[in-house]
């Protein structure tokens, strides 16, 4: 008999179950991404504005309070406007978050050439992908629409009843809004730092694709005098998914609709870049 | 040994523009560069196809109209009176409107819209119940709009933003790309000196960025004026500054290259992320028309935009902040902007200079 | 100008970390080995060597030159690193060619040279494919030869035989004792004692940054031999072949594995050992595995280091 054959024991211990195979990848890469003293400072920092939130929900409710001091009641009012301001608020943040926290979950596996060292395993590229969007997914998902949630609930305990039934929509636009711009600003993140596999360089790219987006959507409407331009700003597109979401009465010269077909072409963009790169192999010509 | 240092230089800029040009990671640059290009295409094409429309309508036209008899046309003048000078109209649309006059009465308007063209110009009427509204005058050839409207994308997309994140690409690849690919040491460890190698890698970098955005720039110059007619072109080009204007912004162009080059290969140099310098320049960049004036001298866009030759008008009703961000307050003269970003420039070079002789090899910290 | 490579109270300090303390050397022609464990300072002790990274405290000079002076010092100094990138795209001639480029050398002279070089390190066929695509052995015979294109001096090796198959080793080990030879200073980097050991003219030991040993390799060679070897074999029953061994003159010491499913034996010849194993084995014991237990050669340093704390 071959000495490997007497030697070689294969594993037979417990494995972890198939679905959450993906959450090892996801401790693992948040407690990195957690040894960052900034990173944490602003995860701190992105909690400012739903306390002041928070507040401004008390007072509105505290008519005496405000009567001392000597504001009107009317001046605060928690509605679907106050919930669109948190998460236009809350939105910008959770961008600089995924341009700091982003570009570090992938690139630094592909230029080290670590993916093999993954799928060598009984572990699938979607897993991969899953297991670190879930990363950026769960951070971005604890300042925006949980705290949201948080604040819609305090707010429906003081408002009564009929007011939780009545606006239970802004809780569902509240939640659907963060997925969307969640999914968008992860996979944008990764897709980018998979393609040029530099976690520096990739955040830069993030910041192009904001800022370069809007300045190009800009120049399109200036030329080709159209509003179509906004098409290619991704940042405007979510705020008009936003808009139609939260029923807000703002100017937008793109309904929410095609904003959402054209988000969607986005992602999928970015899932067939993140499917391309994230190889077990690379092949050099 | 300055003959040494030339050859070396020259070596440094061969090995960096094959890694600059061809390299897939910049491929990005390439269609940041395009983008205005494509865009100008765009336009031309369709200012082409609207030309062509415009031609047609003239031609179906009862009798050939000139210009002033498109002018001719004022308010309140019936139907009868704007065919008597204009002929019966190629193109009518008409619908008729209810409007509520009282409670339970309504009044019927017909409104008709008609378009005339002399071959360049088109003219839209609104008429309502015979008698014109409104009268429209779109001209064919506004070069003084169109010239406007390609400065303001110069001004504001290609140099801001294009350049701007071209240059980010380029410039900091140079020692920080190096650094993050482990392969800075292959420099070190030649018989170069340092600055040397740094000046090599900066001509490198201008070269190519160069080589982009000024071809960026004179194709998209190419493309704007592609619908003209030649008269049109001719009377642009040789009477109203047109070649003047293309080439200074072809010189705005390479300044620019020159002082965002300098300052992100420093930039590259000196932080660990350059991001972080690059959003605050970027920001920097933006708040410069808000900033005193001695702070304004410290910033590339604010010598680029009085070198600029076309002024943007702000328009009446812009708010005041952005109205300030539009105009150029108090633009400095062109030499000495010339030389303000030149100097700018030279700071930021004799930093690096210094910074890469204290450069040392440690890829563990990155 | 001095003859020799010389560090005076030199101190690296990466932060808090150590790189190394208070190093005093004076490094003559031919060939030195600097040997220790992984994290004791050898590559970092060559990139002082060569201006990568700048001292702390204490002065260096290589032939006279300062290491600050790069224009002037790799005229006459070749080093082959560790690191394992090169410049994105480049064939191996290119890389060759465009390093003698920088040097200001002209076109025609630049590429004659890196065929040469290219030639020395037997990689002519792989020479117009890209470097990247190259396996660890051919990464490792180009990074020689761009070493060694400009016919250096002082020619700084790290871990040089890295990833070389037995032939290719025996080639450049050939061709760094015809450097030595011819005048040069070689100075090799290993982790792997015996490796250098039948190649060297001197050694540095180093340990935990600092040097605790230097000197004629002879005096190290006879500690090494005498340095018995540790060698642990899995088996069905280790008593029996523990007593079996006992009865050969070359085993020292034997204990049972704490498992009780092995035997940890110690010989002063190991050679021998292995022909005595291959008859136990055809007698009808059941052996799973024989395995070198210090084959990491970290016991090797431990009984040449004495008491100096190893690095695990």
């Amino acid at each position: 008999m071959a000495v490997y054959r007497r030697n070689y024991r294969p594993y037979s211990g417990a494995q972890t179950a198939e679905w959450s195979r993906f959450l090892v990848l996801f401790r693992y890469s948040r407690r990195n991404l957690f040894r960052s003293k900034i990173q944490t400072g602003f995860f701190v920092l992105c909690f400012f504005y739903p306390i002041a939130c928070l507040v401004m929900i008390y007072l509105a409710h505290s008519a005496s309070f405000l009567a001392k001091l000597g504001v009107p009641s009317q001046l605060i009012s928690i509605d679907n406007m106050f919930f669109f301001r948190y998460m236009s608020v809350q939105g910008v943040l959770a961008f600089l978050m995924t341009a700091f926290a982003g570009p570090g979950l992938i690139s630094p596996d592909l230029a080290n050439g670590a993916l093999p060292l993954y799928f060598c395993r009984p572990f699938s590229r979607a897993e991969y992908v899953l297991g670190k969007s879930s990363v950026l997914g769960i951070l971005l998902s604890q300042i925006t629409w949980i705290p949201g949630l948080v604040l819609f609930t305090i707010q429906g305990s003081f408002a009564g009843a009929s007011w939780t039934w009545n606006n239970l929509w802004i809780a569902g636009s509240l939640v659907v809004a963060s997925l969307i711009w969640i999914a968008i600003l992860s996979l944008l993140a990764m897709a980018l730092s998979a393609w040029v596999k530099w976690r520096i360089v990739a955040g830069a790219l993030l910041l192009a694709v904001m800022f370069f987006g809007a300045g190009f959507a800009q120049a399109i409407n200036a030329v080709m005098h159209t509003d179509s331009g906004h098409f290619v700003d991704v940042a405007y597109l979510m705020a008009a998914v936003w808009i139609g979401l939260f029923k807000v009465d703002a100017e937008n010269s793109i309904t929410a609709f095609p904003a959402l077909i054209a988000l969607l072409v986005y992602c999928s963009f970015c899932l067939w870049l993140l499917m391309r790169k994230v190889r077990a192999y690379e092949v050099i010509r | 040994m300055t003959r040494l240092w030339w050859t070396q230089v020259k070596a440094v800029i061969r090995l960096e523009l094959k890694k600059t040009f061809f390299a897939k990671r910049g491929l990005w640059i390439y269609a940041v560069a395009a983008l205005p290009v494509l865009l100008f295409i765009a336009y031309a094409v369709a200012m082409s196809h609207e030309q062509h429309r415009t031609t047609e309508i003239a031609r179906d036209g009862e009798r050939r109209l000139a210009y002033q008899d498109l002018l001719a046309i004022k308010p309140g003048m019936t139907k009868q009176e704007v065919a008597a000078i204009l002929g019966k109209p190629p193109l009518v649309f008409h619908w008729t409107e209810r409007r509520p006059t009282g409670p339970n009465s309504t009044e019927e308007i017909l409104h008709e819209d008609l378009h005339y063209s002399d071959g360049q110009n088109d003219l839209y009427l609104g008429l309502a119940n015979g008698k014109v509204q409104s009268i429209n005058i779109h001209e064919g050839y506004n070069l003084g709009e169109d010239a406007i409207m390609f400065a303001g994308v110069f001004q504001f997309f290609f140099l801001r933003l294009a350049i701007f994140f071209g240059c980010l690409g380029i410039f900091m690849n140079l020692f920080r790309g190096e650094v993050l690919d482990r392969s800075l040491h292959f420099y070190f460890l030649a018989p170069i000196r340092r600055e040397v190698l740094m000046a090599g890698k900066f001509l490198a970098g201008l070269l190519a960025t160069c080589t982009i955005f000024v071809t960026s720039e004179l194709l998209q110059t190419i493309a704007f004026l592609w619908h003209f007619n030649p008269q049109t072109r001719d009377l642009y080009l040789y009477h109203n500054h047109g070649l003047e204007h293309a080439a200074v912004y072809v010189g705005v162009t390479f300044l620019a290259c020159i002082g965002y080059g300098a300052f992100f290969l420093v930039a590259g140099m000196l932080f660990r992320n350059p991001i972080i310098p690059a959003a605050a320049v970027l920001i920097w960049e933006g708040i410069n028309p808000f900033l005193p004036a001695l702070l304004k001298q410290f910033s590339v866009i604010y010598y680029l935009k009085s070198l600029c030759p076309v002024e943007i008008p702000v328009s009446p009703g812009t708010p005041g902040l952005f109205a300030l961000f539009i105009s150029n307050a108090d633009p400095v003269s062109p030499p000495l902007a010339i030389v303000g970003i030149l100097v700018v420039a030279l700071l930021a070079l004799f930093v690096s200079s210094v910074q890469v002789r204290r450069m040392e090899i440690n890829y563990t910290s990155e | 100008m001095s003859d020799r490579i010389i560090f005076e109270d030199v101190s690296k300090f990466y932060g808090e970390i150590l790189g190394v303390n208070r190093v005093n050397l004076s490094i003559p022609p031919g060939i030195t080995s600097l040997v220790g464990p992984n994290g004791s300072g050898k590559t970092t002790l060559m990139n002082l060597m060569t201006g990568l990274v700048k001292p702390s405290r204490g002065r260096i000079e290589v032939l006279g030159y300062p290491t600050d002076d790069p224009e002037n010092l790799f005229k006459f100094v070749g080093y082959s690193t560790q690191f394992d990138a090169f410049p994105k795209g480049l064939t191996g001639f290119q890389f060759i060619y465009s390093y003698l480029c920088l040097s200001g050398m002209p076109l025609q002279d630049a590429e004659r040279t890196a065929w040469q070089a290219i030639e020395r390190v037997n990689m002519v066929d792989a020479a117009s494919r890209k470097v990247a695509a190259y396996s660890k052995g051919m990464r490792q015979r180009i990074r020689l030869a761009q070493a060694l294109a400009h016919n250096p001096k002082v020619l700084v090796l790290d871990e040089p035989l890295n990833g070389l198959d037995p032939l290719a080793r025996s080639e450049m080990i050939a061709l760094f004792r015809a450097s030595a030879t011819e005048g040069c200073y070689v100075i090799i980097s290993s982790h792997i004692l015996h490796e250098v050991d039948v190649i060297s003219d001197q050694v540095i030991l180093l340990s935990n940054g600092y040097v605790v040993a230097e000197g004629q390799i002879q005096t190290v060679r006879s500690e090494i031999q005498e340095h018995p070897t540790q060698i642990l074999i899995r088996c069905d029953r280790p008593r029996e072949l523990a007593a079996k061994l006992f009865e050969s003159e070359y085993t020292i010491e034997a204990s049972i594995h704490n498992d009780g499913r092995g035997l940890l034996l110690k010989t002063r010849d190991a050679d021998r050992f292995y022909l005595a194993m291959n008859q136990l084995a055809l007698n009808g014991l059941q052996i799973e595995s024989i395995a070198p237990a210090d084959d990491d050669v970290l016991s090797v340093y431990e009984y040449l280091i004495g008491n100096e704390e190893v690095v695990r």
